[in-house]
């Protein structure tokens, strides 16, 4: 047992980034897990389930086994849908520990020549600079067109899904200008003030859906905070983390941990479940990198909207009656990530004149996953599918969620199988509650 | 090792998805709940048939490999590790839901259905099925039937065994075997269903079930007692059985266990209390009353710190749910959870505690204790880290000894669990060498060459070879 007797065993890891070994042997394989898994209930193979894929883990850390090309295909065919942290009671963090096999894969399966320009190009230049991002967005459709022919062309390094071009174009919401360059510095309290805060603005939420972060910062504002947007964050690095590039990842935390800490603001608002997930794992991520009491410090400041709202009360008063029914959907990084169910929930019912419908399995996920959905796009469909016949069993108006990745993915089904509903943040159903002053 | 044209045949039999062997789904078909045992197979099979299953043994005969059959692998005692490596069956994939008989209260499913998914499936009949096994999101019916699993409803309403009318599945021989009916009563003969029952899969591979089903309760209370002192809870459960009160649930857990559970569900489990007791009493609205009544008195009088009755269902559900994330929660403050299955008559309950707590201090161990406290049923669980030799000899010293004054108290040293690897020495020494032979002559009958989950119970051959722990699991490949 010579080997296993040390602390911290790497074995068949390479040194940077290796999963701890007390994270893998902390699970006793009770296989509570299995039936909160998606992947597990596609394939019926048990290591595609949070269990085997942790003893999978473990079986490199005790070399047992290479990092084989089979370890790194579960380590990106999980959903990182944290739904197995959930259901863990013995605390082991299944999706964690595969997102850091992820960026395992890349060092033990280095992308060829294209595909690393490729990664970088999207990664290390287009994401982290939110300028760029938008620039590029600006003569959108021209721009979608030659940015899907330039990743056509290298399609195969990218290993997508084989319909997914077809699904990429169709999920793409119908793009306005983006938020960023239209919000103001600071946007004053309304009424009563209560406090002020900072603003996360991600990046998919300026692209794609500045109406909503529109509305965020109008409701904020009318619910008595100063809301302070600083134009230079960056990414938050979720993608990063998510695609195994924790390196780009650190930097980028360092520099929004810096930027908002030296804001005077109460706390960090964020819109995007996927964003506060991962401001949320700044601790971690940058853990012996930062000092400590700042990483606590910022760590303690960041709430996703609708935790923030029910933490300081909903000011309900003067708030319009929206006649409408609505289910909610739960983003697997608010209710799995973050462990918020309840608060968007109150949220909703708190709405003068809507009507909550529960959905069964609401906190299952949608399949949209960052880019998992573009990867698998056969099996996206299929849990995709189980969503929307639950949805559709509710009979509501709108589909409310809180997170961009399930909103274009939620979106985009509904369309396809053209089903009545539309998807509504969260927030913009409150807006349409919000008087516009 | 297994040849490349068995696979290519069984592939054949049984289609590409049915047959694994890559060395990354034999590393994770080796293993169930029970730490330090993991042996890889040769190859996994997922028939979906019994016409598959009897192929797929067909070529483990020729192969020479042994088989051993696997559920969702949530057993406590080894019983769906391949030990001799081999072929292991799963049956996750024979999973539909056959019959719900409504004029004769019984329900067929195959072997891989879900224990919670005929629960369901017979409640929206206004049905019942009552063993419930902490595992029963995930564990499968064919397993429960094996291992005879029990659960929080025990003490009432009885365990997996209590429900088997009909048991269908292929002997060692590959002849298929249908033993008892829906007949009420049956006594044709040996009893083989029974056998078949518990046997842990050394006799047969079952593939369905016909299961009994009764009314659901109409009404429940549940009651939520704290104490200051465990022996004290002990004597609670002593008192309100001979006080002739059958709860349906009476279960215990410890301050270690409160403590763990708690940081899992967070829902106000009292942290600084030495234990408490879960007592749910059911059946229809009148007796349930005088009985609920009856249990306060009594936790009255032996002085429980603080009584409480559960707001409604939804608080009830949540603190039945809470019980059953114990063992796996205790697995938050240790690498290894090691898990006992003692089971004494209730009136030695107090003592037993109180062996548990001495053995403890004796052997310098973190001891979390939990379990179905009604049935005599404890999981006194020793909290450690397998990478410390010198801690799991003291853990099995600890078993050592508390299994010993089981034994004299005339308890059993598995309540629900199983032998399979964990407990083939402790086995022997409760029933005896003459006990074991019998069994041996049984396993005998069924499975001469001995191919069905070879390893399990008692050691066929040469008791002096020991088992292969974790680190040293037979590769094959």
């Amino acid at each position: 047992m010579s080997a296993t007797d040390k602390k911290n065993l790497q074995g068949n890891f390479k040194p940077q980034d290796a999963p701890q070994y007390a994270d893998v042997l902390q699970c006793m394989r009770c296989g509570f897990c299995l039936p909160t898994c998606p992947t597990y209930a596609l394939t019926g193979r048990e290591r595609s389930n949070p269990r085997g894929r942790v003893a999978l883990a473990r079986a490199v850390a005790e070399e047992k086994l290479e990092f084989t090309p089979a370890v790194m295909e579960e380590a990106f065919f999980c959903l990182d849908c944290r739904a197995c942290t959930t259901a863990c009671p013995s605390g082991v963090r299944a999706g964690e520990v595969m997102e850091i096999c992820r960026s395992q894969a890349h060092a033990f399966y280095p992308l060829g020549k294209v595909g690393k320009a490729f990664r970088e190009f999207v990664l290390e230049k287009m994401v982290v600079s939110p300028d760029r991002l938008e620039k590029s967005m600006i003569p959108t459709r021209l721009y979608q067109r030659l940015g899907i022919q330039w990743l056509v062309r290298h399609l195969r390094v990218l290993k997508l899904g084989p319909d997914w071009m077809e699904k990429a174009e169709g999920m793409l919401p119908d793009l306005e200008k983006p938020l960023r360059p239209q919000l103001p510095d600071v946007v004053p309290a309304k009424g009563e003030k209560r406090g002020r805060v900072g603003f996360f603005l991600g990046c998919v939420m300026t692209l794609m859906y500045p109406n909503v972060s529109r509305n965020t910062v109008r409701v904020l504002a009318h619910q008595g905070f100063d809301v302070v947007t600083p134009k230079e964050t960056k990414c938050c690095g979720a993608p990063h983390l998510s695609e195994g590039d924790r390196e780009t990842a650190r930097q980028l935390a360092q520099f929004n941990l810096d930027l908002f800490l030296a804001k005077d603001i109460d706390y960090i608002v964020t819109d995007c479940a996927g964003c506060g997930a991962a401001l949320k794992e700044y601790e971690e991520m940058l853990e012996g990198r930062a000092e400590q009491d700042k990483l606590a410090l910022f760590r303690s400041k960041i709430r996703d909207i609708s935790e923030f709202l029910v933490e300081v009360g909903l000011r309900t008063e003067g708030l319009k009656e929206v006649r409408t029914s609505v289910t909610y959907h739960e983003p697997c990084h608010l209710c799995h990530a973050q462990g918020i169910s309840k608060q968007p929930r109150e949220i909703i019912r708190k709405i003068p004149g809507v009507e909550l419908r529960e959905m069964n399995e609401s906190s299952w996920c949608c399949g949209s996953a960052a880019t998992w959905g573009l990867k698998y796009s056969d099996d996206s469909k299929k849990v995709l599918d189980r969503k929307l016949d639950n949805v559709a069993a509710t009979g509501a108006d709108y589909l409310v969620t809180g997170n961009p990745g399930c909103h274009l993915q939620l979106a985009w089904g509904l369309r396809e199988r053209e089903m009545p509903q539309s998807v509504l943040h969260l927030i913009e159903l409150l807006g349409r509650a919000t008087p516009e002053d | 090792m297994i040849s490349k044209t068995a696979i290519d045949h069984l592939v054949e039999k049984l289609g590409n998805e049915n047959v694994l062997h890559e060395k990354e789904d034999l590393l994770t078909l080796g293993y169930d709940s029970t730490p330090g045992v993991h042996h890889l197979p040769e190859v996994v099979v997922y028939p979906t048939s019994s016409e598959q299953l009897i192929a797929a043994m067909e070529i483990a005969q020729r192969e020479g490999l042994p088989l051993t059959p696997r559920g969702s692998g949530t057993g406590l005692s080894g019983g769906s590790v391949p030990v001799r490596g081999g072929m292991v069956v799963t049956l996750t994939r024979m999973n539909r839901i056959l019959e719900i008989d409504e004029e004769n209260l019984t329900a067929t499913a195959e072997a891989g259905v879900i224990t919670l998914d005929l629960f369901n499936a017979v409640a929206e009949k206004g049905l019942f099925y009552p063993p419930d096994p902490g595992s029963q999101k995930i564990s499968t019916l064919g397993g429960n039937v094996a291992e005879n699993a029990g659960g929080l409803r025990g003490l009432k309403y009885g365990v997996t065994r209590d429900y088997v009318m009909q048991l269908k599945g292929v002997l060692p021989d590959r002849s298929l075997i249908a033993t008892g009916g829906k007949s009420v009563k049956d006594v044709a003969g040996y009893g083989f269903k029974d056998l078949l029952v518990g046997s842990e899969g050394t006799l047969g591979i079952i593939t369905e079930i016909t299961v009994k089903l009764i009314p659901p309760p109409q009404d429940k209370r549940t009651i939520l007692a704290y104490f200051n002192d465990v022996r004290t809870a002990g004597e609670a459960v002593s008192r309100i059985i001979a006080a002739k009160i059958i709860p349906s649930t009476m279960e215990i857990m410890d301050r270690a266990t409160i403590n763990c559970v708690e940081d899992y569900v967070k829902i106000g489990l009292p942290r600084e209390m030495a234990a408490l007791l879960l007592i749910e009493v059911d059946g229809h609205p009148a007796p349930v009353a005088e009985e609920a009544d009856g249990v306060r008195r009594i936790l009255e009088q032996v002085k429980a710190a603080e009584v409480h009755v559960a707001k409604d269902a939804d608080h009830a559900a949540s603190l039945a749910a809470a019980r059953r994330t114990a063992l796996s929660a205790l697995a938050r403050v240790s690498p290894t959870t090691l898990l006992e299955d003692a089971t004494v008559p209730r009136s030695r309950l107090a003592e037993t505690f109180g062996e548990i707590e001495r053995l403890g201090g004796k052997y310098k161990l973190k001891v979390g204790t939990f379990g179905h406290a009604g049935d005599g049923n404890l999981h006194p669980t020793v909290l450690c880290d397998e990478r410390d030799h010198d801690e799991m000899e003291r853990a099995h010293a600890f078993y050592n000894e508390l299994y010993e004054k089981v034994l004299a108290w005339g308890g059993t040293v598995s309540g629900e669990h199983g032998i399979g690897l964990a407990k083939k020495e402790y086995l022997a020494r409760q029933v005896g060498p003459g006990g074991v032979q019998v069994m041996k002559r049984i396993k005998q009958a069924f499975d001469p060459e001995g191919i069905l989950n070879p390893g399990k119970i008692f050691e066929e051959k040469d008791p002096g070879t020991k088992q292969h722990v974790e680190e040293g699991f037979r590769v094959s490949h």
